[in-house]
């Protein structure tokens, strides 16, 4: 099976030369279709900048992002827009809805914005705010809504034009424990029923453990990787732990 | 280090705020050129002739400055709040790290004056030589000669506008830094202003659309109506109901445009997003979009008066001289006397032209009183549809039992030089003479209609015919004699009816000569300075010149059109700084919502082109509004305020309408054209991706 994304020696540098801060240190990896994979690491890791550069918001310094086959720093112009759109989709960790649109229109601008036919927009809505629960706040505006039916509905946003891959930035950040819990449970669900491919990046175990595989990244490099097996989702999660705990306190890393 | 923050800190405002800094030049640059009226070659040249004119008209511009500092005043005041707003986290970081409120203070007012002083060198050089080049088009134009033109500085002038602009400026940066420096860090920090819908049901908004919409068709049809213009009560009462009529409309204009941008392309790009972005500015900025559409509305009433007095038709000129005799001698020789004079002065030459005008009244009677009656085109009148015009023409005829008599032969001379066939006159006919200056086109066609039946009136006891067309060629070069009723009657009638007692005019036609190497001003202003020389006064001559007319309806003209364009400019500038300012700022402040449309795969050009309808319709619908008062505004004021001579003719109107919304256009273009590329510009930076915490 041919990946979906490949990731090859990745390197970003902030700053020019005597102050120079490398953000990304030579990252490689590969996402394959339907996959739901974690990006784990503390702030200032370089998780973020690694997410901004496959969503082509920002320009690695060195190394190849390929998707589907397409190098990203080839596109330009329109086709760098319909890629931001159509690829892959965004889950911010603020929601980032606009705030005078209403959610119906928040969910559909994507379509909009590259031509989806109306109709086929339509019952993609109706199926996505059924799954997720928000056919109630369609009509309302965000601030009108919970934080939890905010990320639910930006979720919808960026399921909405079927992309080939969901990148989610924090997506629990600003949500409380029980709403976090039940976001994961449908990213997760979306995951296996709709076989959407996501990354995820955090640095919350807890929403970490819904994934399928996670990449610790700690100063720019992949440090370790795990994989769930048929464990449960607590087991994994007390794994989770162990890997952070070495992260964090590791004899071997003590500063 | 810390004038280097000062610098950068003054730098990065003008440029975030480009739009207003430069309309405060352009304030600055109208301050000037309004003040130094006086040094203009055209005012010089009035002030030798109509003194106490031209120092009334410089009496009343500083008030004028006046209302136009308190205008500026407020988009000075509502800019800077927005600017200061902005900063309120930079304000709160400073004071966190120690600053003093009162450094903080001084860094501002640094900070604040640093620009205005900046706007006064940019401006004050630019309106030097503006107000350069108007005087000597002005003075081209009108033909009074450039030769003795001089560079003119006024230095009162400079002091005003610098004085009145800081004095804004900084009594509106007090006012302001007083409101952020009264708060708690705190709140600095932790920016309250959320967005707050304050979106009302649709319904709610077209209650008050509606309302707004029948208290401005009130408005128009009492302020046409022209009647109301009289009595101030009616007048507050129509300029009441404007105002608020137009500010209502604009609260719930959102209920009469959503369908029409609706409909326009639906689903397609970023419709739907500009749509509510278009929502949330008119629904927001409801009280500034009809601020602007008022001040845009004034603008163009300015205008239209301003294009209207610049473009005043005179009368048609034919004489140049006047010849009084004012000695106790017989009149009837004045002419042979008045030859001999200037034959005396070798001035003869310079008249092409010298004819008599013989001016008297009935003196068939010992009763002077109801010497002449006309019941019969007083009652054609009264048979006449009641109107406005009759009542006031049949008002003015019924005083009419005294009048003066004309020449026929001389009336005839007159015709001549105006390239007209002359009256023919059978002894039992007379002709009426109206100055142009007591009627207007509806009266005299009025007029004409009755006469065309000659209809019978009586001197004394002798009935007279009325016939021909009403005549109102001006019988004397300026003012020694206006008639606001009289009848032409063939010479030995007049002889007769006047029994030989009349006043005799001699008007003279300067010869193509003396006109031919100069401006016909110039021509005047010297044969006056000659005449002047010779007394004409110790031997009982008098005289009047077409100079005299030509400086007052110069004095009108310049006066008028100088203010009115001076206001109609700072109105417009003001307004479009407010809408402008105002988008771009709300534009800034909803960034976010752009970048979040760049990552779900909005390309630049879906942007711009979203920004771009905004500022269509945000600037739009106030212009578009002031454009529909403004057919009725300028109407009511040709109807009520401008003397009969400006009022012209539909056509005049129609050109005069057709000026203004030229102008406008140009200047609405400009301003757009700089916001969209202003906005552009935003737009771009926003594609950068920012890293943020």
């Amino acid at each position: 099976m041919e990946p979906i994304l490949n990731i090859e020696n990745v390197s970003k540098t902030y700053g020019s030369v005597p102050n120079q801060t490398k953000a990304l240190n030579g990252i490689t990896f590969q996402v394959m279709p339907g996959e739901f994979l974690g990006i784990i690491g503390s702030s200032g890791s370089g998780k973020s900048t690694l997410l901004n550069c496959i969503a082509a918001v920002m320009q690695p310094t060195g190394g190849s992002i390929v998707i589907e086959g397409k190098k990203l720093q080839s596109l330009k112009g329109k086709a760098l827009a319909a890629y931001r759109g159509q690829t892959v989709g965004y889950l911010f960790q603020n929601f980032e809805l606009l705030d005078n649109l209403t959610g119906e229109e928040n969910i559909l601008l994507p379509a909009f914005l590259h031509s989806m036919i109306e109709k086929e927009g339509h019952r993609r809505l109706n199926q996505l705010a059924e799954y997720l629960e928000i056919t109630d706040v369609l009509d309302k505006f965000p601030a009108q809504m919970s934080g939890g039916q905010r990320q639910r509905v930006a979720a919808a946003r960026a399921m909405i034009l079927h992309p080939k891959l969901l990148l989610a930035d924090e997506p629990t950040g600003a949500l409380d424990s029980k709403n976090a819990k039940n976001l994961m449970k449908k990213l997760s669900g979306l995951n296996q029923d709709e076989q959407a491919t996501i990354l995820m990046v955090t640095h919350d175990s807890n929403a970490a453990s819904f994934c399928k595989r996670i990449l610790f990244i700690q100063d720019g490099v992949i440090f370790h990787e795990i994989r769930r097996g048929d464990e449960s989702r607590q087991d994994f999660y007390q794994r989770i732990l162990k890997v952070m705990a070495q992260l964090g306190g590791g004899s071997c890393h003590v500063l | 280090m810390f004038s280097n923050l000062i610098l950068r800190n003054s730098s990065r405002s003008r440029k975030e705020n480009g739009l207003f800094f430069s309309s405060l030049v352009i304030s600055i640059v109208a301050f000037y050129i309004i003040l130094s009226l006086s040094k203009q070659d055209v005012m010089v040249f009035l002030m030798k002739l109509e003194s106490n004119a031209v120092n009334q008209l410089l009496m009343i511009i500083p008030v004028f400055y006046g209302i136009t500092l308190g205008i500026l005043f407020f988009l000075i005041y509502f800019a800077c709040n927005y600017q200061l707003q902005r900063r309120r986290k930079e304000f709160a970081v400073y004071l966190m790290m120690g600053m003093s409120g009162r450094k903080l203070f001084a860094m501002l007012l640094a900070e604040d004056l640093l620009s205005s002083i900046l706007a006064l060198v940019i401006g004050l050089p630019i309106a030097v030589l503006l107000s350069e080049l108007i005087s000597l088009i002005t003075a081209k134009l009108v033909g009074i000669g450039i030769i003795g033109h001089k560079f003119t500085f006024s230095l009162p002038a400079v002091g005003f506008t610098i004085a009145g602009f800081l004095v804004i400026k900084l009594t509106a940066f007090l006012v302001l830094s007083r409101k952020i420096s009264r708060q708690e860090i705190g709140t600095l920090l932790f920016d309250s202003s959320g967005n707050k819908t304050k979106q009302k049901p649709a319904f709610v908004h077209g209650i008050w659309a509606a309302l707004g919409i029948i208290m401005l068709a009130a408005a128009y049809a009492m302020a046409i109506e022209g009647s109301v213009w009289y009595e101030i009560a009616t007048m507050f009462l129509t300029l009441f109901l404007g105002l608020l009529g137009t500010m209502f409309l604009f609260y719930g204009i959102w209920a009469v445009i959503a369908l029409p941008i609706k409909a326009g392309k639906a689903n397609q790009n970023l419709s739907v997003f500009t749509f509510r972005q278009i929502q949330e500015n008119v629904i927001h900025q409801s009280l500034s979009m009809a601020v602007s559409s008022l001040l845009i509305l004034a603008a163009l009433c300015c205008f239209g008066v301003g294009i209207a007095s610049a473009n005043q038709q005179d009368k048609e000129h034919m004489l140049d001289y006047t010849f009084r005799d004012c000695s106790a001698e017989n009149s009837k020789d004045f002419l042979t006397r008045l030859q001999a004079v200037l034959m005396e002065n070798d001035l003869d030459s310079q008249f092409s032209q010298l004819s008599e005008m013989r001016i008297g009244h009935i003196s068939t009677a010992e009763n002077h009183r109801n010497e002449f009656q006309m019941d019969s085109v007083m009652e054609s009148l009264s048979r006449l549809p009641p109107s406005e015009d009759r009542n006031i023409l049949m008002n003015n005829l019924s005083y009419v039992d005294y009048p003066h008599l004309i020449c026929l032969s001389d009336y005839n001379r007159l015709l001549k030089t105006a390239g007209k066939p002359a009256l023919t006159l059978a002894a039992n006919e007379a002709a009426v003479y109206q100055d142009s200056d007591f009627t207007n086109s509806s009266r005299t066609a009025m007029l004409n209609k009755i006469l065309s039946g000659s209809p019978q009136a009586m001197i004394g006891k002798k009935p007279v015919y009325l016939t021909g067309e009403c005549q109102s060629l001006d019988l004397v070069t300026d003012r020694s004699i206006t008639l606001f009723f009289a009848l032409i009657l063939p010479d030995e009638q007049f002889l007769h009816d006047t029994k030989g007692h009349y006043d005799v005019y001699v008007n003279g036609i300067m010869s193509q000569e003396t006109t031919k190497d100069c401006s016909l001003i110039t021509a005047i202003s010297d044969l006056n300075t000659r005449l002047d020389g010779m007394n004409l006064q110790d031997i009982g001559i008098e005289y009047e010149s077409y100079l005299q007319t030509i400086s007052r309806q110069l004095f009108y003209m310049v006066a008028t059109s100088y203010i009115t364009i001076y206001l109609a400019i700072i109105f417009l500038v003001v307004a479009n700084t407010i809408l402008g300012v105002q988008f771009l700022m709300n534009q800034q402040k909803t960034g976010r919502r752009y970048q979040t449309l760049v990552r779900l795969g909005a390309a630049y050009e879906n942007l711009c082109d979203s920004a771009r309808k905004q500022i269509n319709w945000f600037i739009g619908l106030p212009v578009f509004v002031a454009s529909v008062s403004s057919f009725f505004g300028v109407k009511a004021l040709f109807q009520s305020f401008l003397s009969s001579q400006v009022q012209g003719t539909q056509e005049e109107m129609l050109l005069v309408s057709a000026a203004m919304i030229f102008v406008l256009c140009v200047v609405e273009y400009i301003y757009v054209t700089a916001i969209k590329g202003l906005s552009d510009r935003y737009l771009l930076t926003l594609m950068q991706p920012r890293r943020e915490e």
